[in-house]
């Protein structure tokens, strides 16, 4: 394969400190290379957000009876396995014409992703979890890291600890850009020409959006192999491990509805709302980093 | 030239009331049912366009047969009478006033050869006059009966339309296609391919293969969805419909507003019967946060079956696009040999602003060009305040803008004019009045404000417009010519190795096409929006050169209603 070192999801020093910015904590939680969820939570001691625990009640109360707990269980084996497989599918290099490796990682995700909107499940968690302001963002974020049952499954997808450290920091990369996905529910109801109710809910967007992104890898990585480094390449592959890293906690909450009944309520709304935001994240990374290539990124391809 | 006063044609448009309000334009028509006016329609030659003159267009020095010169849309004639070496002796053969009022010029004309030959030329909104081609004098004149109150986002333009037998084909301002007599004027049927008070409306010229006519639509700042239809040429009804927004890849509903308009002439390669069609922005224009994934088939080629208009293969120039980049300028097919081997390719120029050469039949990327114009800031998110934007170039109309691209296959060379200036975006979820189009945000173009705070002289370099010439296999730029004005409207290249174009101070040049050198201009006195054509007739020996000047469009420096013919004895 074509040499590449930076295949594992990671966190740099700026991420590390926007991170530990976001949640309110001074710079004392090791350095990127050492940084971990537990010294992190150590540091934020306990608590929990009665303001998402109340949001994680009713989403709970909306859909209990409704989660095929076996459909998003065969879901989640499939991410895993997808992750497993990612490291194998990058090493085969560039997708062949009209191959589809990164369709088939994403089957199992869609599958999740249909359940879950045909039971009414992301019109539920739009309706009840927060918007991606800045407070919201952080009570969601200081939540998520809380809820270690939740993230700790993602090590049963195949994450270390690093990479579950890096995938819970990596929506700090786009605060901003998170500010842009607002709810349906918020868009004003009269627009001209253009009807708010043919616009997902602000979960499902994040959910299929991502999954669209990853999709897209087949075509994008052939069609433009004379515009695409193997950089460019190996960080389109840890974006998608990271945003099969959100769905996963996504579906994990989703699935703890069905009875099993792990997680706390707070946690369940960190998981719902934390895992879209890193799917967010990490799709506008993936558009940044490997889709809008400008000529400083391209890779010296060509006739 | 002919006496247009009482002309019911000519009158209808000089009466249409247009209010422009904000972006876009109200349009009140005085006039119910088309117009048709009758001068000297009888000197047409009765001698219907076949398929085989239209297939062999591009190589026929004695006609333009369709907007692009021929279905590969080079622009490209091979008429030689004019040369680097005589070109100073060109001179004005005549210049004819629509009498139609300033402004809206961005037409190419058709010339079907005869004696006389015939120039079948438009101008906004949707009036057609059917010309002697060698005298200027009008055979006859047509004006649509455009609804009122409808409502193009940006211009009353009207680029040109198609022939085919004994029919002339115009797209209109709400988004029909009509079908007039070649030879009388008089409209035959009319075919409704979208709704006005959608937003849907057209102004390009559409191109007829195979006994269909094709064309899509403009309305991408509506929120509306985008389509390529064929219509059958003789009846006008419709031979299918491809949407331009696929429903499994756009999540949710959002693919109903998704846009992906072909508002430009596709080009059509007759050796493979494919459809290569321009498409524009997703929708909405500038927040994309509620259409997640990569938006297809925005901002790039869409290539189709002629036969029943499903999908080859897409190309995104920019995916999930932000920036309002749409890609309208008509695609080019080219062959070149490449490492010893002979390839059928496709280029298309971008507001995103480089040139993308792609395999014709796969539509993998060969090569992108360098960036023919000035970049800075490119794909910079948009905040949500409009100061907090950086400056972005291209801005948000682009890069080459809608104005087609010429090519001359002699010195492998396409020329792009484009747009040279930065904008600032943001989007808004909140700000929009009932009635107003719907970008989701909003952009402004540095040249439209005041007391802007530009970017530094080395970023930008405050010329407004670009010809340039780029190598669509290496990417290489070979020369450029920087504009003061705003320059819209394409350019064409003779077989002696000339490339024609006109920019927005009024400027009409011939070009050496290797050095870049101006050989030969004109000052028309008005911006030239449009696209020159040529042709050779054998009845006075004499190759001609046509183009339109009188500015119009959403940035337009100087209006007028000239088209200016030139000539030179062979």
């Amino acid at each position: 394969m074509e040499d590449s070192n930076i295949q594992e999801v990671s966190i740099g020093e700026e991420e590390r400190r926007d991170f530990l910015k976001l949640l309110g904590l001074t710079g004392s939680v090791g350095a990127a290379s050492q940084f971990s969820l537990s010294d992190i939570r150590s540091a934020l001691g306990s608590g929990t957000s009665s303001e998402l625990a109340a949001m994680g009640e009713a989403i709970r109360a909306d859909l209990t009876g409704t989660v095929d707990a076996d459909v998003l269980a065969n879901s989640m084996t499939g991410v895993a396995t997808a992750v497993e497989t990612l490291p194998d599918v990058r090493a085969a290099g560039f997708p062949a014409e009209e191959a589809t490796p990164y369709q088939e990682l994403t089957e199992p995700a869609w599958e999740a992703y249909r359940h879950l909107s045909d039971i009414g499940f992301f019109a539920s968690a739009e309706e009840h979890l927060p918007a991606y302001t800045s407070e919201g963002l952080a009570t969601t974020t200081e939540e998520l890291v809380r809820a270690e049952p939740l993230t700790a499954t993602l090590s049963e997808a195949g994450f270390s600890e690093q990479e579950i450290t890096a995938t819970v920091a990596s929506v700090t990369s786009q605060q901003e850009l998170l500010k842009h996905w607002v709810p349906a529910s918020d868009l004003p109801a009269d627009i001209n020409e253009f009807d708010p109710a043919n616009v997902g809910p602000l979960h499902k967007r994040a959910a299929g959006g991502a999954l669209l992104w990853i999709d897209g890898l087949d075509d994008h990585l052939w069609r433009n192999k004379v515009l695409v480094s193997e950089q460019m390449y190996d960080q389109g592959v840890q974006h998608t491990k990271t945003m099969l890293g959100g769905l996963h906690l996504m579906t994990a909450a989703a699935h703890d509805i069905a009875g099993a009944g792990e997680f706390d309520d707070a946690h369940l709304a960190a998981g719902l709302a934390g895992g879209a935001a890193i799917m967010i994240a990490g799709q506008e990374n993936m558009a940044g980093d490997v889709y809008r290539i400008t000529d400083e990124m391209r890779a010296d391809g060509g006739f | 030239m002919t006496d247009l006063s009482n002309d019911k044609a000519v009158q209808a448009v000089k009466n249409t009331k247009i209010q422009k309000k904000d972006e876009f334009f109200v349009v009140d028509s005085p006039i119910d049912e088309p117009v048709t006016e009758t001068h000297a329609a009888d000197m047409i030659p009765e001698k219907d366009v076949t398929q085989e003159m239209l297939t062999g267009s591009s190589a026929n020095a004695n006609a333009w047969l369709m907007y692009g010169g021929g279905y590969e849309q080079q622009r490209h004639t091979s008429a030689d009478t004019i040369t680097p070496e005589n070109v100073d002796g060109l001179e004005l053969e005549y210049l004819f006033q629509t009498g139609t009022g300033s402004g809206e010029l961005e037409g190419s004309p058709v010339v079907v050869p005869g004696d006389p030959p015939v120039m079948y030329q438009t101008n906004g909104p949707n009036h057609v006059k059917a010309l002697n081609a060698r005298t200027g004098d009008v055979l006859w004149s047509y004006t649509y009966a455009n609804p009122n109150n409808i409502r193009p986002c940006c211009g009353l333009n009207n680029r040109g339309v198609a022939v085919y037998q004994d029919k002339v084909y115009m797209t209109t301002l709400d988004a029909n296609l009509v079908a007039l007599d070649r030879y009388t004027g008089e409209q035959q049927w009319s075919y409704n391919s979208g709704d006005p008070a959608k937003g849907y409306s057209n102004t390009e010229a559409p191109v007829v293969y195979d006994g269909k006519v094709i064309m899509g639509s403009a309305g991408g700042e509506f929120g509306v969805r985008g389509y390529v239809d064929a219509v059958d040429a003789e009846s006008g009804e419709q031979v299918w419909r491809r949407w331009t927004v696929p429903e499994d890849q756009w999540i949710d509903d959002s693919w109903q507003n998704g846009a992906a308009t072909v508002w430009m002439t596709p080009s059509i390669d007759p050796q493979s019967d494919t459809i290569y069609a321009p498409t524009g922005n997703p929708g909405p224009d500038v927040w994309a946060g509620v259409r997640p994934g990569l938006n297809p088939y925005s901002d790039g080629t869409l290539a189709i079956n002629s036969s029943d208009g499903s999908v080859e293969w897409h190309y995104n120039e920019s995916p999930h696009d932000w920036w309002d980049y749409d890609s309208p300028s008509p695609p080019i097919i080219f062959d070149e040999e490449v490492r010893g081997s002979e390839r059928r390719l496709v280029m298309s120029a971008g507001k995103v602003g480089w040139l993308f050469t792609m395999d014709a039949e796969n539509g993998q990327l060969m090569e992108r060009s360098e960036a023919f114009g000035q970049m800075l800031n490119t794909f910079d998110l948009p905040p949500a305040e409009l100061e907090d934007s950086p400056w972005i170039m291209p801005s948000a109309d682009g890069g080459a803008e809608w104005n087609p691209v010429s090519y001359d296959p002699n010195s492998r060379t396409a020329f792009v004019k484009a747009m040279n200036y930065p904008s600032k975006f943001q989007w808004d979820r909140e700000e929009y009045e009932e009635g107003r189009l719907y970008l989701g945000g909003g952009f402004t173009v540095a040249p439209e404000m005041d007391d802007a705070d530009y970017p530094s002289e080395d970023d930008w370099n405050r010329k407004l417009g670009v010809m340039s010439a780029v190598d669509p296999i290496s990417g290489e730029v070979k020369w450029r010519d920087w504009y003061d004005e705003y320059s819209m409207g394409g350019s064409m290249t003779t077989a002696s190795g000339l490339v024609f174009t006109g920019n927005g101070s009024g400027e009409f040049i011939a070009y050496d096409v290797e050095s870049g050198e101006r050989l030969w201009q004109f000052n028309l006195g008005a911006s030239v929006n449009a696209s020159p054509v040529s042709w050779y007739d054998p009845g006075t020996e004499k190759q001609y050169v046509a183009v339109q000047a009188g500015g119009g469009g959403l940035r337009s420096h100087k209006t007028g209603d000239a088209v200016a013919v030139f000539s030179m004895e062979a």
